[in-house]
């Protein structure tokens, strides 16, 4: 059997998040000629850090590969926040990106995260006190669950969340540019969250922001993926945001996203296409804020300074702990079908592994990991810069 | 409501937006965008082609005008200088005269492509001190291509302004004008007759030295090339030598290309020397430019050494010689 880079790579995550996607998908663009990064789940929570040319940025709704020149599609799965859009274009343009807002398409279905459902999920969150899920607090979860309630009832109990007041249909990009839709929404929204944070902001200047965004973006309808995949004369790079590990059917609940994080999204998005699944991982395990971590190890924390991962006031501490070969089959599994890998900081020396028997040294954690998984190793990154990162186009595997 | 600073962060993202709409401002370059390459061309106000002079003249309400052309480097990342500058055209204008740098100043903005294979290499409006700068300014073609021999036509647009303006400040005072080449890369290595024949109309018949065009029009401009942060020739030395030969410490580097216009306000203020570096900058902040007065301290600080001092006497010299291109 062969596995290649040379088609479309859809790229997940094999842990809670911070694997080194982000690193991995300007590695995979830098790679060969690449069409578009799309973006197949979560929102603005997502944080992929990529260093190249003496750049840095967090990426959260730009796709990995713009530093690398590539556009990015925010296809329906997505969850959209112009606001912080807005943030993250100056902060690219700060970097010397020209246009930024140029360079992304997004699909006219993609829910909208308004300000509203940011303030809704910190009035939850803050409720939670000791409880907290780890949100980021940035409204993910909200927008979601509120695109959920069409038909419900206040009262009625959807997704174990009391329904506070009569919903109406959720906002989505596509909206932007039609005043008159996006207003009654708004006021639906504004009027469903009162009883849980009070007045709202001005709907009016919404509306206006709103609309300003609709004509600084192009957005799409239909099967734009398909088009890009079929017109285009290089690969899609398909990126996910967090990982496996909590993902909302496979993930650890109450500690999950809501959000498909496997690979599931991206196939449905292919309509069929063929793809390679990379699956990233770090040699060692991580976790931000609260949730499961079998393996944790606080002594780890110094081992492993964390250059551009702290702690979020809503999102909880940065957590470390040995690499989970039982979390890493777990993931492999809700993936079906990983093609490959990409191992990330093998600048990390004296590496341990918990298996079921026990913890162990792993002295050579890109062959432990490649050997465990019965996957090749494609892709590896022994620091944070591009120049870390290598790619092998082609790996055979014996079977 | 929880949210924190809702209003801070709506206010600059909607700023944001409307920025990058800044191409759609560009009405001309949308309309041509949607025709074939083969029909693009300038619009007929900033066409070059059989110009017999731009003017720049005295009038009854500015007295003592002072000609300023901007000529961007309209190819690939370049495109967005001019949009830039539209946003901040009242700014400049403002800063210019209300600070007392030059009184009447009078704005020409164009386009420089590429001759040897864009549609529209040259374009050049006409000089103007109201609102139809701004409107000059979004008709200017926004052409984008430009093709990686690491050289545009300036010298063909150099040409245009030693040739093609005429101004009452050099005629009546002998004084120079200011003349702003923006872009990223090289001069052609030579002018060729036929571009000039072809884009401007000119009955030229040998090519000329780009050298001796910059010497030409040194006499009566002050010539600055501002090489902004925007491509990765920023810091390709080879750009840099090139045109500190031609121009010496005029020659600017600039690391934040949202800085042009006050750029151009800073370096007219220390080149009337009505200000000296430090003053100018704080001008800038005054016009709520102190972000960008960083980056325009940085590229004026060689030329920022001068002492200001009063405002000039006109003593005009010898007007108009003879040319002094130089054959090749």
């Amino acid at each position: 059997m062969t596995t290649d880079l040379t088609g479309h790579v859809i790229v997940v995550g094999l842990g809670f998040g911070d694997e080194g996607k982000g690193a991995v998908v300007d590695a995979l663009c830098h790679d060969r000629p690449t069409t578009a990064v799309i973006r197949f789940n979560g929102g603005a929570q997502a944080a992929h850090n990529v260093v190249a040319d003496g750049r840095h940025h967090t990426f959260s709704q730009y796709g990995s590969g713009t530093l690398a020149g590539v556009p990015t599609h925010l296809s329906h799965h997505v969850l959209v926040e112009p606001i912080a859009l807005a943030t993250e274009t100056r902060e690219l343009e700060a970097l010397g990106v020209p246009d930024p807002l140029d360079t992304l398409t997004i699909d006219a279905d993609a829910l909208l995260t308004t300000p509203l459902h940011i303030a809704a999920n910190r009035a939850r969150e803050d409720a939670r006190g000791d409880g907290r899920h780890g949100s980021c607090g940035k409204g993910i979860g909200e927008t979601a669950w509120y695109a959920l309630l069409h038909g419900a009832a206040e009262g009625d109990v959807v997704e174990h969340q009391r329904v506070t007041g009569t919903p109406g249909e959720p906002p989505r990009v596509g909206d932007c540019a039609h005043p008159t839709t996006l207003r009654r929404k708004l006021d639906d929204l504004a009027r469903f969250y009162r009883p849980l944070i009070g007045d709202a902001p001005v709907i009016d200047d919404l509306v206006a922001l709103y609309r300003d965004f609709a004509t600084a973006v192009r957005t799409t309808r239909g099967d734009e993926v398909g088009r890009l995949a079929d017109t285009a004369t290089g690969r899609l790079v398909l990126e996910g945001a967090q990982g496996v590990l909590l993902d909302q059917h496979h993930g650890f609940h109450p500690h999950t996203t809501w959000s498909t994080t496997t690979p599931h999204n991206a196939r449905a998005l292919l309509r069929g296409r063929p793809a390679t699944t990379l699956g990233v991982t770090r040699t060692y395990q991580t976790r931000h804020g609260a949730g499961p971590l079998p393996t944790e190890d606080p002594a780890l924390l110094a081992r492993f300074p964390e250059r551009h991962n702290d702690t979020g006031h809503y999102q909880g501490a940065w957590r470390t702990g040995h690499l989970d070969a039982r979390l890493l089959t777990y993931a492999a599994d809700a993936c079906d079908g990983l093609d490959g890998l990409a191992v990330t900081h093998l600048d990390a020396t004296d590496l341990r592994v918990t298996t079921a028997h026990g913890t162990h040294d792993m002295p050579d954690p890109r062959h432990w990991i490649a050997d465990h998984l019965d996957r090749p190793v494609l892709v590896t990154g022994h620091g944070p810069d591009r120049t870390h990162y290598t790619v092998r186009t082609c790996a055979t595997i014996t079977p | 409501m929880g949210h924190g600073k809702w209003d801070d962060n709506a206010y600059a993202a909607a700023k944001t937006f409307r920025a990058a709409k800044g191409v759609d401002d560009f009405g001309y370059t949308a309309a041509m965008r949607k025709t074939s390459s083969a029909n693009w061309k300038a619009d007929p106000s900033l066409d070059p082609k059989g110009v017999t002079a731009r003017e720049c003249r005295d009038s009854p309400d500015h007295a003592d005008s002072t000609p300023i052309a901007v000529l961007f480097d309209v190819t690939g990342s370049m495109g967005r200088v001019p949009q830039i500058m539209q946003r901040k055209l009242g700014k400049l204008h403002g800063l210019i005269q209300r600070k007392g740098y030059l009184t009447d100043p009078q704005l020409l903005f164009g386009g420089i492509g590429d001759a040897d294979s864009d549609r529209v290499p040259l374009q050049v409006g006409q000089f103007e001190s109201d609102n139809r700068m701004d409107e000059q300014l979004r008709t200017i073609f926004l052409e984008g291509n430009g093709g990686g021999q690491k050289s545009e036509s300036y010298e063909l647009a150099a040409y245009f302004i030693a040739r093609h303006v005429v101004t009452d400040a050099w005629q009546k005072r002998g004084r120079k004008g200011y003349l702003f080449l923006i872009g990223d890369e090289l001069n052609k290595p030579r002018l060729e007759a036929r571009h000039i024949r072809r884009i401007i109309g000119d009955d030229i018949t040998q090519d000329i030295d780009p050298a001796s065009v910059y010497r030409e029009l040194a006499r009566k401009w002050h010539v600055y090339f501002v090489l902004p942060n925007q491509s990765s020739y920023y810091n390709d030395p080879q750009i840099a030598d090139h045109w500190r030969d031609l121009l010496g410490q005029n020659f600017l580097k600039l690391d934040d290309p949202g800085a042009v216009c006050e750029l151009i306000a800073a370096t007219i203020g220390l080149e009337e020397r009505v200000v000296d570096l430090d003053q100018a900058l704080v001008d800038l902040a005054e016009v709520g430019s102190a972000a960008e007065g960083e980056a325009v301290g940085k590229a004026l600080v060689q030329v920022g050494a001068r002492t200001p001092a009063t405002r000039r006497t006109a003593t005009p010299p010898a007007l108009d010689g003879p040319d002094d291109v130089t054959l090749s």
